[in-house]
């Protein structure tokens, strides 16, 4: 299927017998006007008379018969421009074109062998294509076996660096006629469009395989993997050093199987001089010492120098090269269309590479940066198990303008919050991230929580006046501090945010009246405050509208709501908190069905008891009789 | 480590592991667990004989409605809590590849991969776990940011494999091997191979996979033919319209379920859409067993919590007449009328 396969329509030497063109015309231009009546044309002015002795074998020779059956139709009065030579019979003289002149003309050539196969004619056309064919003798004794042959190869045959296709019809008489057809230039094209097809095809799947894998390193394997066994035995690309090491990916070809991949380093230094000198640009002509350096490199394998040829190409990057794949095989010298398919595989190669390494340096940024974004989960905390679920509306990102925290406080006991901020993806993180430095700063100077959230709404007033942009927030804030019966005294400031759920031991499910108003958008705004008791056991639950205004149901238009939120989590007052966290991720990821959704973000504090240890007998709680997220399927 | 003692058999410890689930009592299961870890017991096979058997039960408990879905949870949550005390104990040193182990998404069952990742671990793969419900955008970006040798998805409701497939084929874009597993693709595993893709039966089946690179990359070809007739995308097309048509129907031939709460009216609506869904998901991969399993299983939970099986019979009745168009699904709901038969038939 590569280029080189297909050589087999270029002979190497076909350019020696190009007489077609030039010397064809003339010649046969010349036969036309100076050779005498053929022989067999005799036969020509009597066809009735042959008419009877051809019936039989007729369907085998159309073409000749045609002339003849025509006759008859067209008896009438032919008004038909005058017959120049043989107005001699009755039979008007339609018949009459000299037939060999017309013979002469078509494309294939006539050789007409008597009963003993004797040559009786060659025509002009013949007569070039098979020179050997002499009229008087045998035709065996041209020495062109195929020509006596009983099997006909219908793909012809090779002669005089032509291609040339035969047919072999019987005539009256035991005679023959052998009908010769030059097929060198169709063979040729076929050939070269099933190469090109080839061709088109292997760069389609490269297309499709390397446009994938944004990873450098699957995409320099994808790279190697592919070149195996198409354009070579052995694979070998060279990415451009960094720092000093260049990493190299080899492909060997493994029968019957994928190619085997391997991979390793080597110091920029010691790369074998043409890999060096293609990495800084220049694509090494002189290959005869390449096969050497790659042996010395260690990288073919059970090869020898003798035996195989090898060629390096540039795979392009963005200005130098991205790297240098070097290809080598036994079977076939690489020729020039196998080099421009080769360049063409390392253009796409390259292409790939280059934003596969683009991808990874920015990647590295958006990572660092993220990273400083995704909320840290709640420090430990005596007495206090914590439960966090996190689920970003633009998954990919991993980021969003949710956000929750806890930071311990030098009395034992812990700020916490969970909030929102206004907008979407990316920016809307950074906002979160600017939030979250800020609590982290003031919570050492203010635990009151409605004082550290009128604090920390004076701290994004300034900053977003700054900035010019609205920005804003809601969120509940609130320190936790343990007291001696393990219990959990909990005080909590909101700022517009959701009321949080407090699941009791006895199984009901409260939510906190906490009123406020949104964070950052006018100074000393109203805040809510609201002190809860958590017994050893219960849990104090906190969640974004991502769950509330989770849009599912029927027909995914419905939103979750807080009726749904509190039934799931009845009967849950003694799920441990992260477990209880999860539940909430679930059902509202459930209840959207894949649909699209905003951040989810949910924070649960569980009251342990002095000993870390809540208190048994689950096995205790009622179940409630005909709940129905019982149902939801978990075989 | 290399305790003297005599080799202890883990299911010696099962029914106290299974108790201090029930009594969701996780320091009490890390004990349990890591008491045989002292005692010389591999921790592969503490995971493979303890936990695995333990949390079948589990499920069991709850499908026989013996155990409330928050129990269940709870009791999921400490074997998740043992599995990681069992993985930092052995702490093994990562000496091959890395390896990411993932729920499909909206795929909450994440105890089964979690073995499989310790599993992993334990024999030497770098494995990084990311839990449960991974969306495929998160996985795929992080398949872009980390060179991993091969992915190991999770699928536990065969409704889901649709969604799967588009999951496996993401991965396959960017040219990692995957590996798959859980009950979800059947317990041969014919509906991985439908779908062509590697399957392991459990945990040290995944282990033995992924260690074979080759039999890792040579994958049947998928076998989704079926899908030229559309049926499938018709499905889910209809799906709310379906799911309404039965609303109405269910209105009209039981009248006392205008009485029902708004809780379990979401539980009702939310069955016909997973009977809808398991319906399209067995014509996704042209097998109606996957319809009539589904079928069973929810006349038996259903049983269990006090709905009588004629329910889905008739719902299934209603759908069959719906979906006159699809001659498949068709013949599919028509098989699963008769297991709703045969099932309620066992039990009663």
């Amino acid at each position: 299927m590569t280029a080189a396969d297909v050589r087999g329509f270029d002979p190497g030497d076909g350019r020696i017998s190009t007489p077609s063109a030039e010397r064809a015309p003339a010649r046969s231009a010349g036969a036309a006007a100076g050779l005498p009546p053929l022989a067999p044309d005799h036969r020509s002015p009597e066809p009735v008379r042959s008419e009877p002795a051809r019936s039989e074998p007729a369907r085998s020779e159309p073409v000749r018969s045609e002339p003849a059956r025509s006759e008859p139709a067209r008896s009438e009065p032919a008004r038909s421009e005058p017959v120049r030579s043989e107005p001699a019979r009755s039979e008007p003289a339609r018949s009459g074109p000299a037939w060999s002149e017309v013979v002469e003309h078509f494309r294939e050539g006539l050789i007409i062998c008597d009963a003993d196969g004797v040559v009786g004619h060659v025509s002009p056309v013949a007569e070039r294509l098979l020179p050997e064919v002499t009229p008087g003798r045998r035709l065996a004794a041209a020495g062109i076996p195929v020509l006596t042959e009983v099997a006909i190869d219908p793909d012809g045959f090779g002669h005089h660096g032509r291609r040339l296709r035969i047919r072999r019809v019987p005539l009256s008489g035991s005679r023959s006629c052998l009908y010769v057809e030059d097929v060198t230039d169709s063979i040729s094209r076929a050939d070269a469009l099933l190469a090109e097809r080839a061709r088109s095809a292997f760069l389609a799947v490269v297309g499709e395989k390397l446009g994938n894998p944004l990873h450098p390193d699957r995409a320099a394997a994808a790279v190697v993997r592919l070149t195996v066994p198409t354009l070579a035995e052995v694979a070998v690309l060279v990415l451009a050093p960094r720092s000093g090491r260049a990493r190299w990916w080899r492909a060997t070809r493994a029968d019957h199987e994928s190619p085997t991949v391997d991979s390793g380093v080597l110091p920029a230094a010691a790369l074998p001089p043409a890999i060096a000198e293609g990495l800084s640009g220049v694509e090494p002509h002189a290959v005869d010492w390449l096969v050497e350096q790659a042996v010395e490199a260690g990288w073919l394998p059970g090869l020898t120098a003798r035996e195989v040829t090898a060629r390096v190409v540039l795979l392009p990057g963005r200005d130098a090269p991205v790297g240098v794949l070097l290809v080598a095989r036994r079977t076939r010298w690489y020729d020039d269309a196998d080099l421009e398919l080769v360049r063409a595989f390392a253009a796409r190669a390259g292409a790939a590479l280059t934003t596969a390494i683009l991808y990874r340096n920015q990647a590295e940024v958006a990572d660092t940066l993220q990273a400083s974004l995704v909320p840290v989960e709640p420090a430990e905390t005596t007495g206090v198990q914590w439960g966090t679920a996190y689920r970003p509306a633009q998954a990919s990102l991993r980021i969003g303008g949710d956000f929750y925290g806890a930071h311990r406080l030098a009395d034992g006991g812990a700020v916490f919050f969970l909030g929102d901020v206004s907008g979407k993806g990316v920016e809307a993180a950074v906002f979160t991230g600017q939030l979250r430095q800020c609590l982290q700063a003031l919570h050492r100077v203010e635990s009151h929580p409605g004082r550290l959230v009128k604090l920390l709404n004076d701290a994004l007033l300034e900053t977003t006046q700054a900035h010019g942009q609205g920005r804003f927030a809601t969120l509940v804030l609130g320190t936790v501090r343990p007291h001696r019966d393990g219990g959990l005294s909990l005080t909590m400031a909101g700022g517009g945010h959701l009321p949080p759920l407090v699941l009791r031991n006895s199984g009901e499910v409260e939510a906190v009246p906490l009123r406020g108003m949104l964070i950052g958008v006018v100074p000393d705004p109203r805040v809510g405050e609201v002190t809860v008791r958590l017994a050893v056991g219960e849990t104090c639950l906190l969640y974004s509208d991502g769950v509330t205004e989770a849009r599912g149901g029927r027909r995914g238009d419905e939103q979750f709501g807080q009726d749904r939120l509190v039934h799931a989590v009845t009967a849950c007052h003694r799920m441990p908190a992260p477990a209880l966290a999860e539940r909430i991720a679930q059902v509202t990821c459930d209840w959207l069905a894949h649909g699209d959704h905003d951040d989810i973000a949910v924070l649960a504090l569980r009251a342990t008891g002095p000993g870390g240890r809540p208190r048994r007998h689950l096995h205790s709680v009622p179940a409630i009789p005909g709940t129905a997220e019982e149902r939801t399927p978990r075989p | 480590m290399t305790a003297a003692t005599a080799p202890v058999d883990p299911s010696h410890a099962f029914a106290d592991f299974l108790a201090c689930l029930e009594e969701a009592d996780e320091y009490g299961a890390i004990e349990v667990a890591t008491g045989l870890l002292d005692a010389g017991v591999p921790a592969e096979r503490v995971l493979l004989d303890l936990v695995v058997p333990a949390q079948i039960e589990v499920g069991e408990r709850w499908a026989r409605n013996e155990w409330s879905v928050a129990q269940e949870h709870a009791a999921t949550h400490i074997s998740e809590r043992v599995v990681a005390a069992i993985a930092g104990y052995a702490d093994p040193r990562p000496t091959r590849g890395r390896i990411v182990v993932a729920c499909m998404d909206g795929e909450w069952h994440a105890l089964p991969p979690r073995l499989v990742a310790e599993v992993l671990r334990l024999r030497g793969w770098q494995v990084t776990f990311l839990g449960a419900s991974v969306p495929a955008a998160h996985l795929v970006s992080y398949l872009h940011r980390h060179d991993a040798y091969a992915v190991a998805l999770a699928c536990a409701l065969p409704m889901r494999l649709p969604y799967a497939h588009r999951m496996i084929e993401a991965c396959r874009r960017s040219d990692v091997p995957v590996v798959v597993g859980g009950r979800g693709f059947g317990v041969d595993g014919r509906w991985a191979r439908r779908l062509g893709v590697a399957w392991a039966a459990d945990a040290p089946g995944a282990a033995d996979l992924v260690a074979d690179e080759r039999a890792l990359r040579r994958v049947p070809p998928a076998d989704l033919s079926h899908l030229a007739d559309h049926e499938y995308a018709g499905l889910v097309k209809r799906r709310s319209e379906l799911i309404d048509s039965a609303v109405a129907e269910l209105r009209a031939r039981v009248p006392s379920v205008e009485d029902y709460t708004s809780a379990q009216w979401d539980a009702t609506v939310g069955d016909l859409g997973y009977i809808v869904d398991s319906l399209a998901a067995a014509v996704y991969v042209d097998d109606p067993v996957l319809f009539t399993d589904f079928v069973a299983w929810l006349v038996t939970i259903l049983a269990s919590r006090g709905v009588p099986d004629t329910a889905v019979a008739s719902t299934l009745g209603h759908y069959g007449h719906a979906l006159r168009d699809f001659p498949r699904a068709g013949r599919f709901v028509a098989l699963g009328a008769a297991a709703t038969v045969a099932t309620g038939g066992v039990r009663h």
